[in-house]
């Protein structure tokens, strides 16, 4: 259908929001059985609330992109590098109409790949991935993430990623396993029943306190560090 | 760990939504400080950025949000174990326009309007529709292009979906064919378009129309639907009525459609070309991080199956009998086999295939494991349609990040 009217905010964004309240859902079902009334089924769809991270260029972001779409659009995405950005945006603009202004777009591409893209993860992996982490207990995960939980469990005390220290660098577990359908499985057997040979003679001792999930996950870290 | 292809794992926040054993024992553990964390219930699905929270919609039990606006729900995948339909609330949602849903329809002044090259354009309402046209049932598979998108390796932009884009319901409507029929079609007729209530916010953003080719508009299967499960189509899947395309990926399945053109060229829309294309060779794949040499619309699914009845990284007993069900679906030949391998792939066993509900529709299947000594054991499901396709080994890419069908493979401890 074309649209019915151009706006220049969807009624439903974030300043529709401040006007609407912070109202739940609510529904109203039409009386489709009883012909006396008009068979109108409405619906109130849950109000969008969110906007995109503080930072420089924000306020483009907060400006332009949520005309059409919400933050997530954006904010689910994988870390995705620069190019992405730029191109997307350039779509958005030939393709879809977006009234970004073209002397917006470097400053828009450089918050969305500081923000959420490629360079934004660069930020959070060299921080939890580095050698010299301290053992902390095991604290109640958070996150799915696999470099947290070999953070928190103490892993990074007896390996390191690319080099030997005690253990044999998650880089090399990957390889060994690449391409091997069991892989992911003895790594798991590895994590929770502990033992030594395949890498050296120093034992690696069990790691019983993780969940089935956990384990999992960590394996699936591991076995992604391919060199 | 080939291609990392371990489907539907997740992390709940609240007991309530835990349904596996070894989950269980994680809920178990973080129920209290979860719920501090966090106000809302959330979902973590196993990819990079995976995060997401489980939301309540309209005519909608609490479903994975992937977006606001416009909106697009997952389906959790713990309900594709509950049966082999999948229920209206928990259907997944996706739209692709700001304008969208409606959010009021009524259905005694909707009107369906039939148009182009037609020897005398007409209209038709609900009621008329309902009194005017056989019904037909068809049970189907609706699923997205990008169903499981996220598990794409090297990750691919897009809507990060997990498996749980897909869906399987008994649509109830009429024949397009019989539809088009009253009209006329005029000769020289090339493709039928589909337009719907749902708009875009800026003018010139295109509006989502999609096309099929006049034959398959008029193969007697290609349906408008007006219920769902023996129920009116809920607002987010469609109300009043949808466009039901048998066997097909879902972008042609267009909701809340009242606008239809006979048209006498190959439409080339936005939402035809360049969107919704796939690589123009056998496999719909390129070489990972290339480009496609020329594409093509994406047309039928491709052969798939899983495993429902544990989520990997899933709890059970050793030496006892365990039960392993899932569902199978291809673009409308039907399932033939299920293989199932409890050891990752080097030896594989025929499952038991449940009730036929008809060529589109999920095909549940069934087999017994027993784990014989306390491990880590690598199952997984691969599946052949009754033209001898099947699925491949090693995840194929393109990409737009459609088409996935990898053999599944969760990893379950016995203990």
């Amino acid at each position: 259908m074309k649209p019915r009217f151009v706006r220049l905010r969807g009624w439903r964004s974030p300043r529709a929001a401040q006007y609407f309240g912070q109202r739940f859902v609510a529904l109203c079902f039409g009386v489709t059985a009883l012909s006396a009334f008009a068979a109108v089924l409405k619906i109130e769809m849950p109000i969008e609330t969110d906007v995109f991270k503080t930072g420089s260029g924000s306020e483009i972001a907060n400006a332009q992109c949520l005309i059409c779409h919400s933050v997530e659009y954006v904010s689910t995405q994988p870390p995705l590098p620069r190019a992405f950005w730029k191109a997307s945006i350039e779509k958005m603009q030939t393709k879809y109409g977006a009234p970004v202004p073209n002397e917006q777009v470097d400053a828009l591409v450089g918050y969305l790949v500081k923000t959420y893209g490629v360079e934004a993860a660069a930020k959070t992996n060299s921080a939890v991935s580095a050698p010299d982490t301290i053992f902390k207990p095991r604290l109640i995960p958070t996150s799915s993430d696999g470099a947290q939980l070999a953070t928190a469990n103490g892993c990074f005390g007896c390996h390191n990623v690319e080099k030997k220290i005690v253990g044999p660098p998650f880089q090399q577990v990957a390889a060994k396993y690449k391409g091997d359908l069991a892989g992911s499985a003895k790594v798991m057997r590895q994590i929770t029943e502990g033992g030594s040979g395949q890498w050296g003679t120093i034992p690696m001792p069990p790691v019983k306190h993780l969940s089935a999930e956990e384990v999992r996950i960590l394996s699936d870290w591991i076995l992604a560090q391919q060199p | 760990m080939s291609q990392g292809h371990h489907q539907n794992t997740v992390a709940v926040s609240r007991r309530r939504f835990l349904y596996s054993a070894g989950l269980a024992g994680v809920g178990g553990l973080l129920d209290n400080a979860w719920d501090k964390i966090s106000a809302a219930d959330t979902m973590t699905l196993p990819f990079v950025n995976g995060q997401r929270p489980l939301v309540k919609y309209p005519q909608k039990r609490p479903l994975i949000r992937l977006t606001t606006r416009p909106p697009q729900l997952e389906t959790p995948f713990s309900v594709f174990n509950e049966g082999v339909i999948t229920p209206n609330d928990a259907f997944f949602v996706r739209y692709h326009l700001s304008e969208s849903p409606p959010t009021a329809v009524n259905a005694d002044t909707f009107s369906l309007e039939i148009k182009g090259r037609v020897n005398s354009p007409v209209s038709f309402s609900m009621a008329e529709l309902k009194a005017k046209f056989q019904p037909l049932e068809t049970v189907g598979v609706l699923q997205c292009s990008g169903n499981s998108r996220a598990f794409l390796k090297p990750r691919v932009a897009g809507g990060q979906l997990g498996n749980g884009a897909m869906g399987n319901a008994r649509w109830k409507g009429v024949r397009l064919k019989d539809v088009l029929s009253k009209a006329g079609v005029a000769a020289g007729a090339k493709q039928v378009t589909f337009n719907g209530l749902d708009a875009p916010v800026i003018e010139k953003t295109p509006d989502y129309i999609k096309a099929l080719d006049i034959d398959h508009a008029l193969d007697g299967e290609v349906m408008l639907a007006y219920e769902m499960n023996g129920e009116d189509l809920p607002m987010l899947n469609g109300y009043p009525l949808r466009l039901i395309v048998p066997g097909y990926y879902g972008t042609y399945w267009v909701k809340h459609v009242n606008e239809i053109s006979v048209v006498d060229a190959v439409f080339n829309g936005y939402w035809m070309n360049p969107a919704y294309r796939i690589p123009d060779n056998d496999c719909a794949c390129v070489e990972p991080g290339t480009t496609p040499k020329g594409t093509i619309p994406i047309g039928r699914h491709n052969v798939r199956s899983f495993i429902t009845s544990q989520a990997d990284g899933a709890q059970i007993k050793a030496g006892q009998v365990t039960e392993v069900k899932g569902i199978a679906f291809d673009g409308g030949y039907g399932i033939q086999q299920v293989l199932f391998s409890e050891d990752g792939g080097k030896t594989w066993r025929e499952a038991d295939l449940g009730k036929d509900l008809g060529k589109y529709s999920f095909r549940e299947w069934q087999i017994h494991f027993t784990p014989k000594r306390a491990d880590w054991y690598t199952l997984e499901v691969k599946a052949t349609n009754r033209i001898g396709q099947s699925q491949p080994l090693e995840a194929l890419w393109n990409p737009s990040g459609y088409m996935r069908n990898v053999v599944e493979a969760i990893r379950v401890q016995a203990i």
